[in-house]
């Protein structure tokens, strides 16, 4: 086994590095050619460390003191940048972290610690997480170079340069590959409080007062959850471990329990969702980074991570409650939203709940499916955002409504975002097989249950709602593909593969990798047999005739459209009021003659409910309910 | 090689049986309204009349999903016939339906969208139930498989009497029957003219309508799953649900979508609840 520093080195250096050229670059190509360097030498340091293999590197004296100066270096950074926005509440927060660090520490040098924890673990779960962060991060690190250059046409005068801009994004994996490669609660919590960082001048950049007023609130709920963390350290230190490894192994309750508090700051989970919702001020590069390979998954990995340590416990299962609560109320919300950008975000929530359910529900089975929905949610929602952000760079909306004749103008773009909806709800696509899974790993307890599943139904509500929008277009003979810079294009094309490609390798790789992962985390731990017979049928789920089926289709479709030609188009009835075959522009017109024979465009609007959804009060009371569920868990443990 | 042959014999005997089925419902309901109605073959002859017809469309979208539609369909028999998991074959099931809505909202004719939402509220009030009995299986047999519906020594209509009533209900919305007929009608004159379908015409109506034929044939085949120890009681089963479909179907006037799905999460989703809170009693 592998026990240098050179691959966490590798991860984490790499890219802050080349961060830190791109800063000092003085031109814009130079700047943009060292980004494209950044990111393809992300890539192969992701590619490296999962080939090289498991690795831990054994805690030292040395490492745990830079450890110490990181973490203290990053609160004061927050402290620092709270007072520079006149945030009291975010500087009082820091400064409660910074004490409790101190006392984390005092008690571990009182009990004498040597750090014998490893610092560093690369195992499989860490590696899923390295390849999601450096495989999907530089895709659309390569995006933001063409979106930024045309972002400039309409920028706000007080808007962050771009060389900080780049920066921050390509330092932001370093940091992320960090996060989930430490062991050691020190280094934890500074690659966390970088994330944070990292998150709140990115959410920042435009230089708008509303940007500005996000990011502070992305800032503010997130030390929350740097405050649960190094109160965590503390719990961890009385009880004798400084390490997640070492929580873990004393299965300590109460850091536990502020670790998924932690976890829920940063997945944005209810009650601190807010966060996220706001981040869309960002440039849509920004967003599609902290959805897809970055940021939320920082709280669903840390679940991941410590909670077969803690089956069967109460603790969990309120865990479960908490995810499963998010999933069912964020596919609520998503489907009164016409703003496609709130759509995603509230998706990603969802997402991130059933992430959480699953890690509470605690059985290999439940296990697998979180790590699927983890890996397949990464390359699908960073796809929808950098398609998402193409669209709107080009009709100048967000809304939903007004995506309806986007197939025509962008038919590349359009077909591509339709390729990443449908890959979060068709068979036999990943994150269908990762749904299915979550219900039946749901099925020992109703309450998850029942929320499972309502918000199962929701989601295919509000994609199908989007998918038929964007997907209506009038007849017309030929296409033209849209003008877009090469970054932008070529990038999609490869997350629209790798989509593609993923969603057919769904099963082989759940064979190769994740089931092995499941049953070796839970290697150790009584696992009910019931769970284990499910896990074992995944494998005999039959793929066959859906492949079958679905390339005979696809034949039949292509023989279809091959024969199809003008002279089978009609228009659509209109009480046989139609004007004429009249045709604008080449193609079509879909008027009709109304009242005293007056031209009249036929339109109906999308449902979204905005007489029952209504998203003030439904957030207000669930942040209530998912609060008293947060204080149940400490009820649980006993420390309230 | 007998699972092949199983596959193959399902895959003909499906649309043949939805289209008898199809045809005698025809005939009854104009016999309970004092017609004389169509001979019993009618639907076939209109899935053939319709194949020869020229392709007609509104667009090259709309003709992709009609033929996504029929293909998820056809999954859903062979994860039947071969005993599969039902959660999986609820999921083909359901993108089936979805195609069929996105086939009707990817043209610009207010009937068809029209139609294709009411559609979606339809699967929101309906879906649930299904989803339900799948759970009620699994807390019945211990396994999601539709083969150890078979196996299992207690019929499942003894375990989940109510869960079966609520079934009916998601199948009275699933085949169009009144009082939930309110995506796609029957009569032309109605608000919505044809609904969903009103832009698909020719081959693809008719790959429509086979559609809808093999979906009504595996309906009825998981209502008699409800009694699947002894196949005569289940087939009994399944044409006493299938007349006395017919019969609420004639005795209502259609209601309206938000009706629809505050009767279905409330009435029959209260039911199936307490059959399965029981079942983990």
């Amino acid at each position: 086994m592998n026990t240098t520093l050179s691959v966490p080195l590798l991860l984490v250096a790499c890219p802050l590095v080349f961060g830190t050229c791109v800063y000092f670059a003085k031109t814009a190509t130079v700047r943009n050619a060292l980004v494209a360097c950044a990111a393809v030498a992300t890539m192969a340091a992701g590619v490296i460390a999962a080939i090289s293999g498991p690795l831990v590197v054994p805690g030292n004296g040395a490492l745990a003191l830079a450890a110490l100066a990181a973490e203290a270096a990053a609160i004061i950074t927050v402290i620092v940048v709270a007072i520079r926005i006149r945030s009291w509440s975010i500087g009082a927060l820091g400064a409660l972290q910074l004490a409790l660090s101190g006392i984390g520490c005092m008690i571990e040098r009182g009990q004498g610690f040597h750090a014998e924890a490893p610092a560093f673990v690369l195992d499989s779960l860490s590696t899923i997480l390295v390849l999601v962060v450096s495989l999907v991060g530089p895709v659309i690190v390569l995006y933001a170079i063409g979106y930024m250059n045309k972002h400039h046409e309409h920028a706000h005068p007080g808007e962050g340069s771009d060389r900080r801009f780049f920066l921050l994004m390509v330092g932001f994996l370093g940091v992320m590959n960090g996060l989930v490669l430490a062991n050691s609660l020190r280094w934890l919590g500074a690659f966390w409080e970088a994330t944070t960082l990292c998150s709140f001048f990115l959410i920042g950049h435009t230089g708008t007062a509303e940007a500005k007023a996000n990011a502070k609130r992305a800032l503010l709920l997130n030390s929350v959850g740097g405050v649960a963390l190094a109160g965590a350290a503390v719990g961890a230190a009385r009880a004798g471990a400084d390490s997640l490894s070492g929580i873990m192994a004393v299965k300590a309750l109460a850091p536990m329990a502020l670790l998924c508090v932690a976890a829920f700051t940063k997945s944005a989970q209810m009650p601190f969702q807010s966060w996220l919702l706001g981040a869309m001020v960002a440039p849509t590069p920004v967003s599609a980074l902290l959805h897809s390979a970055t940021m939320v998954k920082a709280g669903s990995y840390l679940v991941l991570r410590l909670a077969p340590a803690f089956s069967g416990q109460k603790l969990m299962f309120l865990v479960a409650i908490a995810g499963a609560f998010t999933f069912a109320v964020a596919s609520t919300l998503a489907v009164g939203q016409s703003n496609a950008k709130k759509v995603l975000a509230y998706s990603t929530i969802s997402n991130l709940g059933l992430i959480v359910a699953c890690a509470g529900i605690n059985t290999p089975l439940a296990y697998a499916a979180a790590l699927m929905i983890l890996s397949f949610h990464a390359v699908s929602k960073g796809l929808l955002f950098i398609c998402i952000g193409t669209i709107e760079q080009f009709i100048r909306s967000r809304d939903i409504e007004d995506m309806g004749s986007i197939m025509f103008q962008l038919p590349v773009t359009t077909v591509i975002a339709l390729t990443g909806m449908l890959s979060m709800l068709l068979p036999p696509f990943g994150m269908l097989l990762s749904k299915w899974m979550a219900i039946e790993a749901a099925i020992a307890s109703p309450l998850i249950l029942v929320l499972v599943i309502a918000g199962s139904a929701l989601t295919v509500l509000f994609w199908a709602k989007w998918i038929g929008r964007i997907q209506t277009v009038s007849y017309h003979p030929a296409y033209r593909r849209e003008q877009l810079p090469p970054t932008m294009l070529v990038t999609e094309i490869v997350l629209a593969a790798a989509v593609v490609i993923l969603g057919v390798a769904a099963i082989p790789l759940y064979h190769r990798f994740i089931e092995p992962l499941a049953l070796s985390a839970y290697a150790g731990v009584e696992v009910p047999e019931a769970s284990l017979a499910l896990l074992r049928a995944v494998k005999s789920s039959m793929v066959w005739p859906v492949f079958l089926f679905i390339g005979l289709a696809a034949a039949a479709i292509v023989i279809a459209l091959m024969r199809f030609n003008e002279k089978h188009v009609r228009l659509p009835f209109l009480c046989g009021e139609n004007c004429g075959e009249l045709r604008e522009g080449g193609t079509l017109s879909y008027s009709f003659r109304g009242m005293k024979d007056a031209r009249d465009t036929a339109w109906s609007a999308t449902l979204y409910f905005r007489s029952i959804i209504h998203e003030g009060a439904i957030t207000r009371w669930c942040s209530l309910l998912a609060l008293l569920i947060l204080i149940a868990m400490f009820g649980e443990i006993g420390v309230i | 090689m007998k699972e092949f042959i199983t596959v193959i014999a399902a895959l003909v005997a499906a649309p043949v049986l939805g289209g008898l089925l199809a045809g005698i419902d025809r005939k009854l309901t104009a016999r309970l309204q004092g017609r004389v109605g169509p001979p019993v073959l009618q639907p076939f002859y209109d899935v053939v009349k319709l194949l020869h017809k020229e392709p007609l469309a509104v667009n090259r979208v709309q003709v992709s999903y009609v033929f996504l539609h029929l293909a998820f369909m056809l999954i859903v028999i062979v994860l039947l016939v071969t005993g599969r998991d039902l959660l999986m074959v609820l999921f083909a099931h359901a993108f089936s339906t979805i195609a069929l809505i996105l086939a009707g909202m990817s043209v610009r004719s207010p009937y068809s969208r029209i139609g294709s939402q009411r559609k979606i509220m339809q699967m929101l009030a309906y879906e649930p139930i299904l989803v339900l009995l799948v759970v009620g299986v699994y807390l019945s047999t211990v396994n999601f498989l539709a083969a150890t519906v078979v196996t299992t020594p207690r019929p499942l209509l003894l375990t989940m009497p109510l869960v079966f009533l609520a079934f009916l209900m998601a199948v009275a919305i699933k085949l169009e029957k009144s009082p939930f007929d309110v995506a796609s009608s029957h009569h032309a004159h109605q608000e919505l003219v044809k609904g969903i379908t009103i832009e698909i015409a020719g081959p693809y109506l008719a790959l429509v309508e086979i559609t809808r034929f093999c979906e009504q044939a595996a309906l009825f085949a998981v209502i008699a799953m409800f009694w699947a120890q002894n196949l005569f009681v289940g087939a009994l089963l399944a044409i006493a649900a299938f007349v006395a479909l017919i019969l609420v179907d004639n005795c209502f006037a259609r209601l309206t979508t938000f009706w629809m799905v505050r009767y279905m999460w409330t009435v029959p989703m209260l039911m199936a609840l307490s059959n399965i809170i029981w079942l983990y009693a």
